[in-house]
């Protein structure tokens, strides 16, 4: 307790109270700053692709619609749609991959992990196979209930024995049931080309060719769930300093794990049945955030909800962009940007364990 | 002194002390003898697996006609279609258990394996491509191959960083397999349904069609590997200790590490090349040999390369026989392993 | 202090905890007296972490209960049990990044709710928690950054700043160098005295104990031996029966309270041998991690045929010191010799046969049995088709039989007891069968009777076998007594070294360790023994940041 154990420097000394305002308030600015990069993004989603529409157009089209305007008409049915889908699904994927690697203090954590995707895969295919489905629209329930049931199987399977669901029994009952549900995928692929030909497009994931009716089926979970994990920051600020010490400090952390988990499937589960299987958004965004703003969930959750919602539509765009006249699908986009990242991140720092 | 020298040894039950002049081992002879049984499990089961099929030929009439003897129909049928495809499914199953098993002991993580860190996604990237373009088919296990050696060789580049930490070998593996997926399904819609079709079949890792020539790359690759292989095992327990012990007991650290992983990356890819990216074999049958005969050894590896070979042997069987249609073996390995892994899990056992 | 000892907000009554079906408490009724500092003592798996967390609500007992204010613990709301009972728990791991004063937020948990802002009461507690612990100018830094003594303090802080009138606090000085023990001990005592907390800990150290608390309770398998005033309850007779250990007790010459010495290093007969070619010879070393240079130019001679320890504050640089005359370090500049010949040269192997080190909290491969571990340490001695020839088999014998392994050979690594697990390793490292024994904070988690066990030990292979032994040590007092040559390192330099008895002295300790101690001689063994003085006043805290809100004007 010297106060040679003290830095010399004034910087740190300097008055606490005044300092933290400071920091709240470049925070504040800084999701201020971020929402400006969300309309930015927003309006690039809306006027680039295979066809360029001018920011006057895409004001008209969504103020003053004039339905014998052919770009207005692209701008109403095709680039809104697609943009409100990538900004709430990367939103959301990011709010929940970073819920998630509180739950689980696993750095490596995303929203697949509780077998989500491989659910809502199975389910689809199952469904295109037997019934015959062909648009989104028609099989998002069965994604929806196929992510909820490989979820809870999930759940249940790392509930089980002492010590409720543990960080690494959730991990790995995940992983298992991914590849089990990926196998019986394969084989139903398998039987029938028309099941593949659907699935192929379907399993890469992508937010183009979705109409709006198919998001607000699912709008409320995958919204609504991230809403209510954007209050949990307080809480899961608490369960990172350990289960005991969260425990001791009052808090019933087998609840909470519970709570957030279901928060996560409800709405990667909605994500996943809109948009497919991407990968990348809920890993990566998390890490990105906490490089900026530190540890502190109530902050990382907001920012992760911006920053995903850029990170996704900004791919959807790059996708559009670098191929054309054709496309190159989110889903493959943000894995090709995301995964240098991780091994970056990788390179940086003694991440895993 | 007698050229060898067997005895028991006194105070470690299931043991015997080899020596001679140049020779001094201690050997655990239980999980030798455990192997054996297999190997005769492994040989009724592959003679048996040859009596099935449209054409059904007696266990007896088999076991003549691998000999050379019997009507000329059911040497064909034996000789040239069944015994290849039976040799394929043992000697894959032996590579990808074999080197699982050096990968899990190497990041020293049970749930470690060549699909987990990217290598099956760099074989499965280029076949898929050679496949959907519709280079010649012949070449296509060198194509796999290729991919299977190169993304080997982009992990452990970067990866290194003034040596090999294990955990940033998943990480890096992790990263690599999802660009290379990313690319393999960029493929998949790129290209026409008729043409995705095959390489989807492919992905799923299936031994049908395996002939001669297979059986003769795969013998010759595991005759130079496999032993290596089961020789480094000596490093790999004094890896497994840590890298501070194993340093201070004078284990040359990274090249110990490069040699295990080369060996384990290029039973990998051999397995790959030639039968795809098949499931779980690689990433469970360590596991159970663990549980059968105790920590890694030079003879347990022997055991996880026989009970490798057994799985991939039944797997195939079920896939070939079990329903009418007759399925990729890939996807067999996962239905089946998939839950004993959760069993494992239900019950706690498992550990990290 | 003592007077209000009677009532009692805590007990626990009948109370008993199993793990797996393993009996770890049985029957267990104790009372807290109010206003007291009670310590939980005993050896290594006696139960004394789950009879903390059993009070604290974190583990449910099988039977019995726990009572708290009249109510049954596991009754009340858990937010009810957090305002009146802080727990710091041993695994507490702050989350990268976080700064001292977000950490103490988070004190603040039970006494909010959801969505509500920070009131004023809660920044007064944040305040007041960072004003008691000496943290408030360091309450921006990252906690990662902090010192250890730091650290714990900060940890200290965040239970404070819950405003509970009981603490529970589990083994708050393990890793924790000399000073910074004494410097968390005193806030402790601090703590009850000037706020009048209720505070019960389980430590490690008898004498700590003693010197921190007003009653302590010895446990031994689950079930408590004796409850008393230290100097009843710490008398030779227990401690034999607690840690099957014979010691002296005698009262400090000034302070009075009792203090604990196991009798052991005594002489042993005969000359050690000499072996001169094993002295190592440290010239001019730097080394250090990346940017960060650790050892600033080091000159040093380690004794043939002796022991030698190394002691030092935390982050002195001893186990960096240590690691590059093992050779897993190199060194930035100069040169590590073993016998004369330059340690980082030539084969890895060779060396190996030469020096073996027992590092820190190793761990061993699942299902690795102990003789598996210990054959292990062969590995130099052999090739690939000559791994178990006689001399192999004959050295893993040996150890086994002199760290007492022989009873536990084919049991799982996995499966034993902290004291046991360091005698498996220090096997592996004795089937090196080396000259040379490295030893790093090989007592570190090991209770008395083990710590005397292993350092016995050492003791034996350099008398008898000549081996020179070079070990870390935390404890000062065992370093006194076992070692030949002690070297004090402060700040990556040589502050001291030679005989124990010409380098202790109370100047060297407040120089640096910068702690008031008595030094006597041990009247068995005649080596120096160190006594830490009572603190005489709490030292008050540093004013309230008027003074740093000037500067901020600046």
């Amino acid at each position: 307790m010297t106060s040679s154990d003290a830095p010399m420097g004034v910087v740190t000394i300097r008055g606490g109270k005044g300092s933290r305002r400071w920091l709240s308030v470049s925070r504040a600015a800084g999701l201020a700053l971020l929402l400006a990069g969300v309309v930015l993004v927003a309006l690039l989603s809306l006027g680039v692709g295979s066809l360029t529409i001018s920011l006057g157009d895409v004001w008209d089209g969504l103020f003053h619609y004039d339905k014998s305007s052919y770009d207005q008409t692209v701008i109403r049915s095709l680039r809104l749609p697609r943009t409100i889908i990538g900004l709430a699904v990367g939103g959301g994927l990011a709010v929940a991959g970073a819920t998630m690697q509180a739950v689980t203090r696993n750095p490596l954590a995303e929203p697949a992990i509780l077998g989500v995707s491989s659910g809502a895969s199975f389910a689809i295919v199952t469904a295109v196979y037997f019934l015959g489905l062909t648009t989104p629209s028609q099989y998002l329930w069965f994604g929806f209930a196929g992510a909820l049931g490989a979820a809870m199987v999930v759940l249940f399977i790392a509930s089980a024995g002492r010590g409720g669901p543990s960080p690494v029994k959730l991990a790995l009952a995940g992983v298992v049931l991914s590849s089990l549900l990926g196998a019986w995928t394969s084989a139903l692929i398998l039987l029938d080309e028309q099941t593949l030909d659907v699935a192929r497009f379907w399993l890469v994931g992508s937010v183009a060719g979705r109409g709006l009716d198919t998001f607000w089926v699912v709008a409320p979970f995958l919204v609504g769930g991230a809403i209510v994990c954007l209050f949990l920051g307080h809480q899961l600020n608490v369960l990172s300093l350990g289960d005991e010490t969260a425990q001791a400090l009052g808090m019933r952390t087998a609840r909470i794990r519970l709570l957030c988990s279901i928060l996560v499937v409800l709405i990667t589960g909605a994500a996943v049945s809109v948009a497919g299987p991407i990968g990348f958004v809920g890993l990566a965004t998390p890490h990105i955030v906490r490089a900026i703003v530190g540890p502190d969930y109530r902050w990382v959750l907001p920012y992760s909800l911006l920053v995903g919602a850029i990170f996704l539509t900004g791919a959807d765009v790059v996708g559009r962009v670098v191929a054309k006249p054709s496309e190159l699908q989110t889903g493959v986009v943000t894995a090709l940007v995301g995964a240098p990242f991780l091994i970056y991140l990788a390179r940086q720092r003694a991440l895993a364990n | 002194m007698a050229v060898f020298d067997y005895a028991a040894s006194p105070r470690r039950p299931g043991h015997i002390t080899v020596r001679s002049r140049f020779v001094a081992l201690r050997v655990n002879y239980r999980v030798l003898l455990f192997a054996l049984i297999a190997s005769v499990l492994l040989l009724l089961l592959a003679t048996y697996a040859m009596t099935l099929g449209s054409y059904s030929i007696p266990f007896s009439g088999v076991v003549k006609a691998v000999v050379g003897q019997g009507d000329p129909e059911r040497l064909t049928v034996v000789r040239t279609l069944r015994l290849p495809r039976v040799i394929c499914a043992i000697l894959i199953g032996a590579a990808l258990a074999m080197s699982g098993s050096i990968f899990q002991g190497l990041v020293r993580n049970p749930l470690v394996s060549p699909d987990v860190i990217g290598i099956s996604e760099g074989a499965g990237l280029f076949a898929v491509f050679w496949i959907v373009t519709g280079f010649d088919l012949a070449l296509l296990p060198a194509a796999a191959f290729a991919g299977a050696a190169l993304t080997a060789m982009a992990i452990y580049v970067l990866t290194w960083k003034g040596g090999i930490s294990p955990n940033r070998l998943i990480l890096v593996g992790i990263g690599i397999g999802a660009m290379l997926r990313a690319g393999t399904n960029y493929l998949s819609v790129r290209y026409p349904v008729e043409q995705v079709r095959p390489a989807v079949v492919w992905q799923m890792g299936s031994i049908y069609g395996s002939d001669w020539g297979d059986v003769k790359l795969l013998t010759g690759l595991l005759l130079v590997i496999a032993p290596i292989a089961v020789a480094l095992t000596w490093q790999l327990r004094a890896l497994q200790l840590g890298d501070g012990v194993a340093r201070s007991l004078g284990l040359p650290l990274e090249r110990a590490r490069l040699g295990l992983i080369v060996s384990a990356c290029a039973l990998a890819a051999v397995a790959v090349a030639l039968a795809g990216p098949i499931g779980f074999v690689a990433l469970m049958v360590p596991h159970i040999a663990r549980m059968l005969a105790g920590p890694l050894s030079g003879s347990v590896m022997i055991f996880t390369g026989v009970l490798g070979a057994l799985f991939l042997l039944g797997a195939d069987m079920i896939a070939q026989h079990a329903l009418p249609v007759s399925l990729p073996v890939g996807v067999v390995t996962g239905a089946v392993g998939a839950p004993y892994f959760l069993f494992l899990l239900y019950r706690a056992n498992v550990r990290v | 202090m003592m007077t209000n000892g009677q009532s009692s907000r805590l007990r626990s009554e009948h109370v008993s905890v199993a793990y797996n079906d393993q009996p770890v408490v049985h029957d267990l009724s104790l009372s807290i007296p109010d206003g007291t500092i009670t310590t939980i003592l005993g050896p290594n798996g006696c139960g004394k972490s789950t009879l903390l967390k059993s009070l604290a609500r974190v583990l449910r007992p099988a039977g019995g209960s726990v009572i708290l204010d009249g109510q049954l613990i596991h009754h009340l709301p858990t937010r009810e049990v957090a305002r009146r009972l802080g727990l710091l728990s041993q695994q507490a791991t702050a989350p990268e990044g976080i700064t001292v004063e977000d950490l103490v937020r988070r004190g603040r948990y039970p006494h909010q709710s959801l969505l509500q802002p920070p009131t004023r009461r809660d920044l007064e507690a944040v305040e007041k928690a960072l004003a008691l612990t000496g943290m408030t100018e360091l309450r921006n830094h990252p906690v990662d950054h902090l010192s250890g003594g730091q650290r714990q303090r900060a940890w200290i802080a965040m239970i404070l700043a819950q405003e509970t009138p009981l603490l529970l606090l589990d083994e708050p000085t393990t890793f924790l160098d000399i000073a910074h023990q004494i410097e968390v001990i005193d806030l402790i005592k601090r703590l009850n005295a000037e706020e009048g907390r209720t505070i019960v800990m389980v430590l490690h150290d008898v004498n700590e104990a003693a010197r921190a608390s007003h009653k302590i309770v010895a446990l031994k398998d689950g079930r408590i031996l004796r409850e008393g005033t230290p100097a009843e309850v710490l008398e030779p007779s227990l401690l034999a029966e607690l840690y099957g250990v014979e010691c002296d007790v005698f009262p400090h010459p000034e302070h009075g309270y009792p203090f604990c010495v196991p009798r052991s290093a005594l002489p042993l007969d005969g000359e050690p041998p000499r072996a001169d070619d094993t002295g190592i010879g440290i010239r001019q070393l730097r080394a250090g991690y990346g940017q960060v240079m650790v050892l600033k130019d080091i000159s040093l001679d380690l004794p043939a045929g002796a022991i030698t320890a190394i002691i030092g504050p935390n982050a002195c640089g001893k186990s960096t010191l240590l690691r590059t005359c093992a050779r897993l370090l190199k060194p930035v500049g100069g040169k590590v010799t073993l016998g004369g010949q330059e340690v980082h040269r030539g084969s890895h192997r060779a060396f190996a046969r030469r020096l073996a080190l027992l590092s820190q909290g190793p761990t061993a491969p699942p299902g690795f049995v102990v003789e598996d571990l210990v054959a292990s340490g062969r590995y130099p001695h052999q090739g690939l088709l000559r791994q178990w020839r006689l001399a192999d088999e004959a050295a893993v014998e040996a150890a086994l039989s002199r760290c007492g392994l022989e009873d536990l050979r084919l049991r799982d690594v996995e499966t034993l007891s902290g004291g046991q697990r360091q005698r498996a390793w220090f096997g592996m490292a004795l089937a090196q069968d080396t000259p040379v024994l490295l030893l790093d904070e090989p007592t570190t988690f090991l209770d008395m009777a083990a710590q005397i066990g292993l350092l016995d030990l050492a003791r034996a292979l350099n008398r008898r076998e000549g081996r020179t032994v070079v070990m870390i040590l935390h404890d000062l007092n065992l370093a006194a007594r076992y070692a030949d040559h002690l070297v004090v390192m402060k700040g990556g330099e040589v502050a001291a070294a030679g005989p124990p008895a010409v380098v202790l002295s109370p100047d060297l300790l407040r120089a640096v360790f910068g702690i008031e101690a008595t030094v006597i001689r041990d009247p068995r063994t005649g080596a120096p023994l160190i006594l830490p003085n009572e603190t005489p006043e709490a030292k008050p805290t540093p004013a309230p940041p008027m003074e740093s809100l000037e500067l901020a004007a600046v």
